[in-house]
Order: C-alpha cells, then structure tokens, then sequence
C-alpha cells in the first residue's frame, strides 16, 4: 500500500539521461552551427533550430552543453534538461506542481525550473507541439528580464546566468498545421539544419554504426537519392539517424538489402507503391 | 464484358503496368525529377518513341527470353535507372564553356560565347552531318552514363551486366556491314561491354580508335563535355568512312579492351565535309538498344521550348518513303515536341481514339443498346475494387452486388497551372475562409476535475484523499483538475462528378471574356482551394472524381486519399483528369461512405459536387423511359440514407440549375445547395462547407 498519493511519476515530462563526464557527444558540424552557437550563449541569446527529424538537433545540443558545461566548470550531468513536447503537455508541466504527501502538499519543481534554477541548458524538443498557451511562459524568460514567473508559489525566479533556453522544430512536418506564434518565435535567433552531405554523413554512420566506410559511404548514397523524394514531399527523410540504425543492423550481420528493407522501407512510408520505389533503390544500391 | 469492350479492343497493358507509379518514383529517386512512364507496342518502330523530359517509352514487353537471368521488372528498372541518369549526370545539360578533364579541347571557343541558343543545338550544328553526329553523341553518352551506373548501383550491377548481354543478342554483324555501319556497330557494342568483335581487317584502325576515345568515357570524371570531345574524334574518324559497300575482305578479331588507344585521333573537323547528292540517304543508322532512349528532339536541345533544328530532326525520323510521301506523315516531329512542351500526349498512337467532343447531355457513346441489366452478381477481382448493392425502387428490394466500383489514379500531369490559376482566381477567398474555419475548430475547453494528471490540485478530492490516507485507507491518486480543449475531429471527402458533361463550358466571365473554363475546371478550382484551407486548419479530407460506363465499370478516381498528405502529385492528379461518361453517383456514395466510416473523426462529411441528376447507360432502363430519373434518384437518395445512418453527413451541391427540382426529393434542404451560374462554385463550397463544419 502506497504511503502518499503523489501523482503518479509519468506525469512529468520526460527527460533525458544526464551526460557522461568522460564521453564527450560526437557531433561534425556541417557548417558554422557550433561558432553560432557559442555566439549566441555568450549573449545569452536564446536559439531555435530548424530541420527535418534525425538529422542530429538533439545530439548538437548535447554536444554544446557538454562543451560548455567543461569549459564553465559546472557539473556536466547538471549541463542540459531535455523535454520532449506534445500536445498535452501543460505549463504546470514544464514549471513544476503541488503534490500530495503525508503532511500536506510538497511543491515539485518542473524541468524548466530545475534547469532555471542550476544554469543548464534546457532543450524544448519539438516545441511546435506544445499547446499556445504553454509556451507563452517562455517569453518572460526569453527576454532581458530572464525571469520565470511561479504563478502558483506566488514567486519569481531569476535564471542561474548560466541558463539557456534551446527550442526546436521542424518546420517540413505539419507545416501548415502548427507554427510558432511570431511573439514566440521572434524571440530566438534560429539555426537552420538541413541533412549533411555525403561525405559529412558517411563519417557520422561510420562512427554512429561503427561500420566501415564503404558501407557507410553506400548507405549515406542511398539516402542522397532517397532525398529526392523527400524533395518533392513524397516521404520524409530519410534521417541520418536512420541510416544509422541501418549501419548497425548491418554491423550485427543482418544482410544490407534486408536492413533497409526493415529499418529503412518500412519506416520512410506505408504506401505500397512508394515502399516498393524506395525498395528498389536500396536493391539498386545493396545487393541482394 | 463491359460496354466499352464492344468498341475498342482491350488495350495490351504493358509489362511494367503493375509498377508503373513505383517505377515512377524510382525515377524520381535517381534524378530529382519526375516522369510518366509510357509504353509502345512491342512491333512498333522504336525511333519513333524518344523519351521527352517528362516521359519514358518502354517497350510494352521486355525484349528478354525464357534463360536469361532477368525478370521483366529487373529489364523496366535497368532501362529506367539509363534514364535517369542521364539527366542526373548531366546528358542534356551541356556546356561547351565548361573544362573537361580527359580530352585537349577541339571544340572551337566560338562556342563559348553566350547565345540564347541551347549549347547541345549550337554543338550539333557544328557538323555537317547532323543526324550522324547526334548518333554519336548518344551512344558515347549511353556508354559513359551505364559505366557511371555500374559504379553507383552496385546491388544492380548483376542485372545491368544481364541486360546488357541480352541487348548484344540479335544486333547486325559488324563484319557484314558497310565500313561506317560497321565501325558504329563497333561502338555500340562496347558501350554495351563486348570486350572483343570481329570487324574486317581494313577497319582494325578506325575501329580502334573509335572504341578507345570512347572507352576513354568510362573514367569516372568524364562530364557531358568530354562526351562532345569524343564526339567531335568519333565523328572525324566515322564521317571519313564509305557507307556503301564492304562486307567482303578478311575479318580478324579485335580485342576491344586492349584496343584502348591512348593516341588522340588526328582529326580536323567543322571544314564542310563532302557531301553527294542523296548522300544522306546512306547514312548508318545506329541500330537501337533497347532498354536505353533513342535520340530525339532533346538531342539537339530542345527542352521544352524553342524551335527545333529541322534538318536534323528529319534526318533522325525514318527515311522517306520513295514514292515522296510526307517525311512526317506520322505526325512524329510535331508530337515529339509538343511532347517536351509538355502539351500533348505523345502515346496517342497506340490509345484509342477518344471520344468525341461530347454536346450537351451527351453521355459519351451511344451504348444503350448494348446493356443489358437483366441479371448477375458482380465480384470483386483485385484490391483495387468493390462491389456494392444498388436500390431498385420499382421492385422494392436491394440488388445485391450489382455495382462494381474500381479505384483509379488520374494520370498524373505534371504543371502547376491549376494552383496558380485557383490561387489567381480565388486566392482572395482563401484568408476569409481559414478564418471562419478556424473559429469553429476548438469547440471550447473543458474543465476537468479529479484527474491523474494536471495543472492544480483539485481541493475537494485533495481533502478527500488526505483523509484517506489518515485513516489508513488507500485514497485515490485522481487529486488534479485540468483545462482540456474539445476537439473536433473532421474527415471530409469530396467527391466530384467527372461525367462528360462537366467537359461544358461555363458562360464566360465578363471580366475575362477571354477565359474559357469547363465545369471540370470549376470543380477542379473548388476541391483545389479547399484543400488549401483544410491544409491549414488540420481537417482530414479526401478528393475523389465519379464517372462510369454502366454497373460494371464505375469508377472512382483517387486524386487525393483521405489519408495521404498534400504533395505535389495530388496536385498532378488533380490537373490529370478527365471527363468520362456517367454519372452513377450512389456507387460512389457507398464506396465514400465506407472510407470515411474507416476514419476515427469525430464528424465525417460527404461532399458531392455534380453538375446534373444521377444517369447511366443501366440505371432504371429497364423498367421503360419514364422509370429512369426515378429509379436513379431513388438509388442515390437510398445511399445517402445510408451515409447518415453510418454517421457520415452528405452534402450535395450542385451547379444544375434544374437541381431544385429533383434533390429536395432525396435531401433535406440544408443539405443540398444548388448554384446558379458555375462560377460561383468555389465559393458557394467554401461557404456550405463552413456551414457543414460547424453543424459537425
């Protein structure tokens, strides 16, 4: 028999793992993305970033917070809080909630706060997907004032100087259904991310999959060509992150044709004839 | 047997037709550009089926035997895979300004200068002998794009190599050939990987040089332009050779690979060659290979505009017939280009005739006499196919399996014309419309109270839980209250009436007395800007055209499934189709009808857009004349019954103006909304379907 009726743990938002102190984020940069960034947190500018699923937003921000982190002194398990948004996903969420216990209520502080409070990076995944009015709780903390109101404590919080605010989306899925409000997003500057090209992401699957470079060079071939149909929105992607799990089903013995067939194929679209499209460059490219 | 089988023979459907879209796509996956994929008859003559930039000509039949290590699909994707890549390596983008890596350049400066001419044209006309010099280029082309394709398609190599050797099979002897015949041949069939060929021992030298500077063209950093070099050495060595005669003398095995020549050939071009009175008649005409195009207008540089280079186009069509026939009297040259602009369906030779320009209710061909309803359950044969009941109203009962339904994808026509010209038509209509759309989307908030999970303790089950857990008791974990929006989901089809009588056109506009428009075009303008809006705001919606030839052959074309996004091919489709006989709206309906039922939405909308009553060649005719609007209107209001016993709500909107008359009979009068004059539908549709949309 449970000793409180907290509320259960899934309804926090989910985090992610704290980083390693000794295994450094690979991430190759494609552009100046890493010097943006350095520029935008020494003036403490808040950053958006753009592009399509799995090609390394999120590993980017690892790497930087990992960075940062080293290079300030700070605690690297302390340096980044990721929240993955939905579209259930409230500001009680992202701020923090009162919970029962024994003796009457504990306030639990969200991890937004968390990171407000410890000057980590916190990372809004997918921020498109929150509701309009959660994000509205982000401007107050985006501007000059870098405070976070806590309208249920009846308090303000100033962010820890280190604390940086890191949003992201992807503005080619659900384009035309969600976007940031322009009062939201005039608030970041924005790196744009796009898919390396096939030299950049024939060392990312290499070293992600630890394969060699002939297969890593074919498989970041074949989602060149793939690409040209993500071109004309016919499927999304593929993601360099993808490939990735391609390379490493490959790595595991699993024949190269049937890799894509299972890790590739099926995950790029569910249409037959596009499957069979898509299924006919990875054979065009693997062999049987 | 349906109707239509009376009057034309079925049509031999090509080998790749199961592949068709997939094929497509594979294209477009190799090169970044579209195409539609066409085939010819297997006896046809294939010069006269050049590839144009947006279609591919195959063969209806592969030309592969019982014993070669291929299946048909094996032979479309090695045919498609040449293809692309000559537009990804660059074929038809040639630039006589750019360097090159392998050749000492001959191709004179002149060339460089700018001109609005395309360069491949400015380049051909460089020869005397045009038609030869294209040839050239295509094969050298063909041998340097199939050598890049083996390097990149590993997993294909197998199937490319088994292409290959079976397009060896059936091609003329060299050593039988005239000397320049037999030196063309001798390229053709290294480009096709033969390493040795027996050509007669005066040729050794010309055939040598020939196949080395071509084979110089498989090194990986060879460019369109070092195929012009090629060409330009090729074209020296071919054009100095007789055409008549040879075929005798000894003949000695060449091996062409060790025949690689490094030495450039020492050839002194663009001086006029010599040439005689019917010389041209003479000259050798590169036998095709069949899984790769045949040169056509695009070898000379004609893309999509511009007029061709006449003399070399006819040299290219077959040769004139002695009696002084019309050398175009197949109509190639003019449907070759107006195919690359885009304008006219090359394949029109091996199509039926379509049916002719229908008048006023005109149901296309007469076939009445030909339909028999008497009896007979329909079956169902692929996936691709339905069959539904139908109503017969004089007898009282349900016929059962009496309609078969048959999904079809509109051809897909590639041009934005219709977004352009709905967005400069109607653009203005667009901001209003996703705004009242988006004013009913939320329907409210709700506050919830005793929740799991939640922005703020919900004080009464708070209390409560707090003396559970004092007294011992297990209290209840739902302690939060929290603000939900309602949703409201909508799944939408529309359904558009592709009869051949939407072909009509509609009064002019007197602002643009100039434009003609069709109702097809109005339907098509409507469903268009629609999809826009319900892009924005997050409806699900479905685009669909009805037409048919009788009980059998209903067909149902799927421009835009409900579940599928927007892309670009919607909209090809949506431009693609086309008028077609009859109009038997309640297959269509319960085909709908189940679709949308399939669709978790909170509200399901059938929208069908016509543009007269309910007809068909077998729809109530048996009964006698006067029976038939009966019968018909009877069948289709039963399956709008059916509909919102179903929970999906139909609407009918017409632009018959007789349309009063006969839907307040099967419609409520909220469902229905008939207009006056065409135009207007567009906007009569944004606004029923504001209207359908909040009643939800």
């Amino acid at each position: 028999m449970p000793e409180t009726a907290t509320a259960p743990e899934t309804t926090a938002p989910e985090t992610t793992d704290a980083l390693d102190e000794d295994a450094e984020p690979f991430y190759l940069p494609i552009g100046d993305e890493i010097e943006l960034f350095r520029a935008a947190y020494a003036q403490r500018i808040p950053v958006l970033l753009k592009g399509p699923t799995g090609c390394g937003k999120t590993r980017f921000v690892e790497h930087m917070a990992w960075h940062l982190a080293r290079e300030r002194g700070n605690p690297v398990r302390d340096a980044l809080v990721t929240v993955t948004c939905h579209d259930d996903m409230t500001a009680s969420d992202l701020v923090g909630r009162y919970l029962l216990s024994p003796e009457g209520t504990d306030w639990l502080d969200g991890p937004l706060t968390r990171a407000v409070r410890a000057g980590s990076l916190c990372y809004l995944d997918e921020v498109v997907e929150a509701r309009k009015d959660t994000t509205v709780i982000l401007h107050s903390l985006t501007d000059h004032r870098r405070i976070l109101p806590m309208e249920r404590l009846g308090t303000t919080i100033r962010a820890h100087p280190d604390f940086l605010l890191v949003v992201s989306y992807n503005p080619g899925y659900q384009a035309s259904l969600k976007e940031l409000k322009p009062s939201t997003r005039q608030r970041f500057m924005a790196i744009e991310f796009g898919y390396p090209d096939v030299d950049r992401e024939t060392a990312i699957i290499a070293h992600e999959a630890e394969v060699d470079d002939e297969t890593a060079r074919s498989l970041a071939f074949l989602a060149e060509q793939l690409r040209n149909l993500d071109e004309a929105d016919i499927i999304d992607g593929p993601s360099t992150r993808l490939l990735v799990y391609v390379g490493a089903l490959i790595r595991k013995g699993v024949p190269a044709a049937r890799a894509c067939d299972v890790a590739l194929v099926q995950a790029v679209t569910d249409d037959r004839d596009i499957q069979e499209a898509v299924r006919k460059v990875t054979r065009a490219v693997f062999a049987e | 047997m349906t109707a239509t089988a009376h009057l034309h023979p079925a049509p031999v459907r090509p080998g790749f037709e199961a592949e068709q879209h997939a094929l497509g796509l594979y294209f477009r996956a190799l090169c970044g550009h579209g195409c539609e994929l066409v085939p010819y008859a297997d006896d046809a003559d294939v010069w006269q089926h050049p590839d144009t930039m947006t279609t591919l000509r195959l063969p209806s039949r592969p030309p592969i035997r019982d014993g070669d290590p291929l299946t048909d699909a094996d032979w479309y994707q090695v045919a498609v895979t040449h293809r692309a890549l000559h537009r990804s390596l660059g074929t038809f983008d040639f630039d006589a300004g750019r360097a090159e890596p392998l050749f000492p350049r001959l191709r004179p400066p002149a060339l460089d200068r700018p001109s609005p001419a395309p360069g491949l044209e400015r380049f051909i006309g460089l020869f005397g002998r045009t038609a030869l010099a294209v040839e050239i280029f295509a094969a050298l082309e063909d041998l340097r794009v199939d050598a890049e394709a083996l390097r990149r398609y590993g997993g294909l190599r197998a199937r490319f190599l088994a292409v290959q050797r079976a397009a060896v099979r059936g091609r003329p002897e060299p050593a039988r050939l005239p000397p320049r015949a037999a030196v063309a041949e001798a390229l053709v069939r290294a480009s096709l990987g033969q390493t040795e060929i027996e050509v007669p021992e005066s040729l050794q030298g010309p055939t040598a040089a020939v196949v080395g500077t071509a084979l110089r063209l498989t090194d990986p950093r060879a460019t369109v332009e070092s195929t012009a070099e090629a060409t330009i050495r090729v074209y020296g060595v071919l054009a100095g050779l007789p055409n008549i005669g040879g075929g005798d003398g000894p003949v000695r095995t060449l091996s062409l690979v060790d025949g690689a020549a490094v030495d450039d050939p020492d050839v002194s071009l663009f001086r006029r060659d010599l040439r005689l009175e019917g010389d041209e008649l003479l000259d050798v005409r590169f036998v095709p290979v069949r899984y790769r195009d045949v040169p056509g207008p695009r070898y000379v540089g004609q893309m999509a505009s511009g007029m061709p280079l006449q003399e070399a186009i006819l040299r290219m069509v077959p040769d004139p017939d002695p009696e002084g026939e019309d050398a175009d009297e197949h109509g190639f040259i003019e449907r070759s280009l107006n195919a690359e602009r885009g304008d006219v369906d090359i394949t029109a030779v091996e199509r039926p005739e379509p049916p002719p320009a229908p008048l006023p209710h005109d149901h296309g061909p007469d076939l009445d006499g030909q339909h028999d309803a008497a009896s007979g359950h329909l079956h169902a044969s692929g996936r691709d196919e339905y069959v539904y009941p139908e109503w017969d109203a004089v007898a009282g009962r349900y016929l059962a399996d009496w309609c078969l339904v048959r999904l079809k994808r509109p051809r897909s026509v590639r041009s934005d014309s219709i977004h352009r010209r709905t967005m400069a038509r109607h653009g203005h209509l667009l901001p209003g419309l996703v705004a009242a759309l988006e004013q009913i989307r939320p329907a409210g908030r709700e506050f919830l109270r005793r929740m799991p999970d939640g922005d703020d303790l919900d004080l009464d089950a708070a209390i409560e839980a707090m003396i559970d857990l004092r007294a011992g008791r297990r209290p209840s974990d739902r302690v939060y209250t929290a603000v939900a929006e309602k949703r409201r989901d909508v799944a939408v089809a529309f359904a558009i009436d592709l009869s051949s009588s939407t072909a009509e056109r509609v009064p002019p506009d007197p602002q643009r007395p100039k434009e003609v428009m069709r109702i097809l075009d109005v339907q098509r303008d409507a469903v268009s800007l629609m999809g826009q809006a319900l892009d924005r705001i997050g409806d699900t919606y479905g685009i669909y055209g009805f037409s048919g030839t009788g009980r059998d052959d209903v067909e149902v074309s799927v421009v835009k499934d409900l579940d599928e996004r927007r892309s670009p091919a919607v909209m090809h489709r949506l431009e693609g189709v086309v008028p077609h006989h009859t109009t038997r709206m309640a297959p269509a309906i319960r085909f709908l009808t189940d679709r949308l039922e399939q669709f978790d939405a909170a509200t399901r909308l059938l929208v069908v857009v016509s543009d007269g009553r309910p007809y068909d060649l077998d729809y109530g005719q048996q009964y006698g004349e006067e029976q038939i609007l009966r019968y018909a209107l009877a069948d289709t209001g039963r399956a709008l019954a059916e509909a919102r016993a179903r929970g999906v709500q139909p609407y009918m909107i017409t632009v018959d103006p007789a349309g009063d008359d006969y839907l307040g009979e099967i419609c409520d009068p909220r469902e229905y909304h008939v207009i006056a004059n065409p135009r207007d539908l567009p906007e009569s549709l944004a606004q029923l379907y504001v209207v359908a949309r909040s009643r939800g």
